[in-house]
């Protein structure tokens, strides 16, 4: 079951891109997701396609890897294009090239969360986010938050799936909206249980929400290299 | 030493603590034995202050958990039953470093502490993983991991072995003897297994929410095991 959500998961490799700082990589992928809309000429898409291309491969991500973590989309992709077929009369081209641009956000985003562990990119979102402070929103209980939620967001997807077999295994009809509400209900109690002893787990282990994340990020060469080399491309590409 | 004193608790209307009166010596190894349902967790969380009591009162090194929670969290770590929820961050590395960036320790100590441990437990290999692909085994490990690397005096291991193949099993318990004999750590064994009273120097056996017996292992007799509904 959880092989199926793969998608943004942090692989541990030894590449230019996994070394460049979580911040860089964050306001990278802000600038690249604008690009990938922005690039007029179909010379430029080609281009940027290219250089997305070099990024999989700077980042050492498996082709394999590139399809499991793209699988979620699939059906999105499908729907969008059916949707051109069917109500942009002949424009089949513009929508394959939209759906290109999508593509290109996805892949992306994903090479930041495959390249960057969730630690650092919790420390980056602290960082480029301390603006926040003003609002007394307290930079390590978002931290944690996004930690607890990405640890147990797949674990829901488990025990969703455990809960579900072990109900047909006891002859349950899923069809049955009875038998549905059951489902959710019991998985929703485990997931409260689970909520009550992470808070226990938390309190034991000293949780201390006023903590100021002493992670620190450093530019390192590859960081202003990378920052001259994208200026060169926008360049390029306009 | 930990010492409650004629310690009552009540979640709701009945009461799960009858006048608990028993002691955690300093560098002991005690276990605590009882059927299910008949209060070991709820007895252990009053050792950290997760819990505190309705009536009568547990000291910590002499400090009252009620008067000062963070004494009892800071000296007394906790490895819980449902190790699965314990599990703070998705990387095993990182869950570790949890509890010591709480202990606002410097990051370069933070990784040796976190590499030691994970070496001395042997799985270094792990470091990079990610939580939710381990086994039950390993899962139980890094849980264990994230409280000794904390180096607290005192540790409650609560059923650390449930649901373990005999070979983890064994695994488990060799580490939590080394901690005690060489790491000189107090340890509360929690169990319902006859078997693991093997290492205990001292044992306090529970029966429906009271303490039927305590104190050291030799005097421990077959009946009040049996009495316990253990099988002996
Ligand atoms: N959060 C809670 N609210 C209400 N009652 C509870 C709660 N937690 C435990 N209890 C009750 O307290 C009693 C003792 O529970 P406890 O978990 O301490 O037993 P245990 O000896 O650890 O059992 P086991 O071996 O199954 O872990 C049980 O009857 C249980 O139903
Ligand atoms: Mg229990």
């Amino acid at each position: 079951m959880l092989r199926r959500f793969t998608f943004g998961q942090y692989k541990d490799r030894n590449s230019v891109i996994h070394s460049l700082d979580a911040r860089i990589k964050m306001i990278y992928v802000i600038v690249f997701g604008i690009l990938s809309f922005a690039i007029k000429s179909k010379s430029g898409i080609l281009i940027f396609s290219l250089f997305v291309l070099s990024l999989i491969v700077l980042s050492k991500m498996s082709l394999s890897e590139l399809i499991r973590n793209l699988m979620p989309f699939y059906f999105i992709f499908v729907f969008l294009l059916l949707m051109y077929i069917l109500f942009s009369r002949n424009q089949l081209v513009l929508g394959v090239i939209y759906i290109w641009r999508f593509l290109m956000l996805i892949i992306i985003s994903l090479l930041l969360t495959y390249t960057t562990t969730i630690q650092n990119l919790i420390v980056a979102i602290e960082k480029l986010s301390k603006p926040l402070k003003i609002f007394s929103i307290k930079p390590r209980n978002i931290a944690v938050m996004v930690s607890v939620a990405v640890r147990f967001v797949p674990v829901m997807f488990i025990r969703f799936d455990k809960t579900r077999e072990s109900m047909l295994a006891r002859l349950a009809d899923l069809r049955k909206i009875k038998h549905i509400k059951l489902l959710v209900m019991v998985v929703l109690e485990k997931m409260f249980g689970s909520a009550s002893n992470l808070s226990d787990a938390l309190q034991s282990r000293l949780y201390n929400e006023n903590l100021a994340n002493k992670k620190i990020l450093r530019f390192n060469k590859y960081d202003y290299l990378s920052i001259v080399f994208i200026l060169i491309l926008i360049v390029i590409i306009y | 030493m930990i010492q409650t004193k004629n310690l009552c608790f009540k979640y709701e209307d009945e009461f799960i603590l009858k006048d608990v009166n028993v002691e955690i010596k300093e560098g002991s190894f005690t276990t605590i034995i009882g059927a299910n349902g008949s209060g070991k967790t709820t007895l252990a969380k009053h050792f950290n202050a997760l819990l505190t009591p309705t009536k009568g009162s547990v000291f910590v090194d002499a400090v009252d958990t009620k008067k000062d929670a963070l004494n009892a969290r800071s000296k007394v770590g906790f490895v819980f039953q449902n190790f699965e929820d314990q599990l703070v961050y998705s990387i095993v590395e990182e869950d570790v470093a949890f509890g010591l960036e709480n202990l606002e320790i410097g990051i370069n100590d933070i990784n040796k502490i976190v590499d030691k441990t994970l070496t001395e437990l042997r799985i270094d290999h792990l470091a990079k993983q990610n939580v939710n692909m381990l086994s039950l085994g390993q899962k139980q490990l890094v849980a264990l991991a994230g409280v000794i690397a904390m180096k607290p005096k005192y540790i409650v291991f609560d059923e650390p072995t449930t649901n373990l193949d005999e070979k983890n099993k064994r695994n488990i318990m060799s580490i939590i003897k080394r901690l005690n004999k060489d790491g000189k750590i107090t340890i509360i064994l929690i169990t319902n297994v006859l078997n693991d009273l093997k290492y205990a120097d001292y044992v306090i056996v529970l029966k429906n929410s009271s303490v039927i017996f305590y104190g050291e292992k030799s005097k421990l007799s077959g009946r009040i095991l049996k009495e316990a509904g253990l099988n002996a």
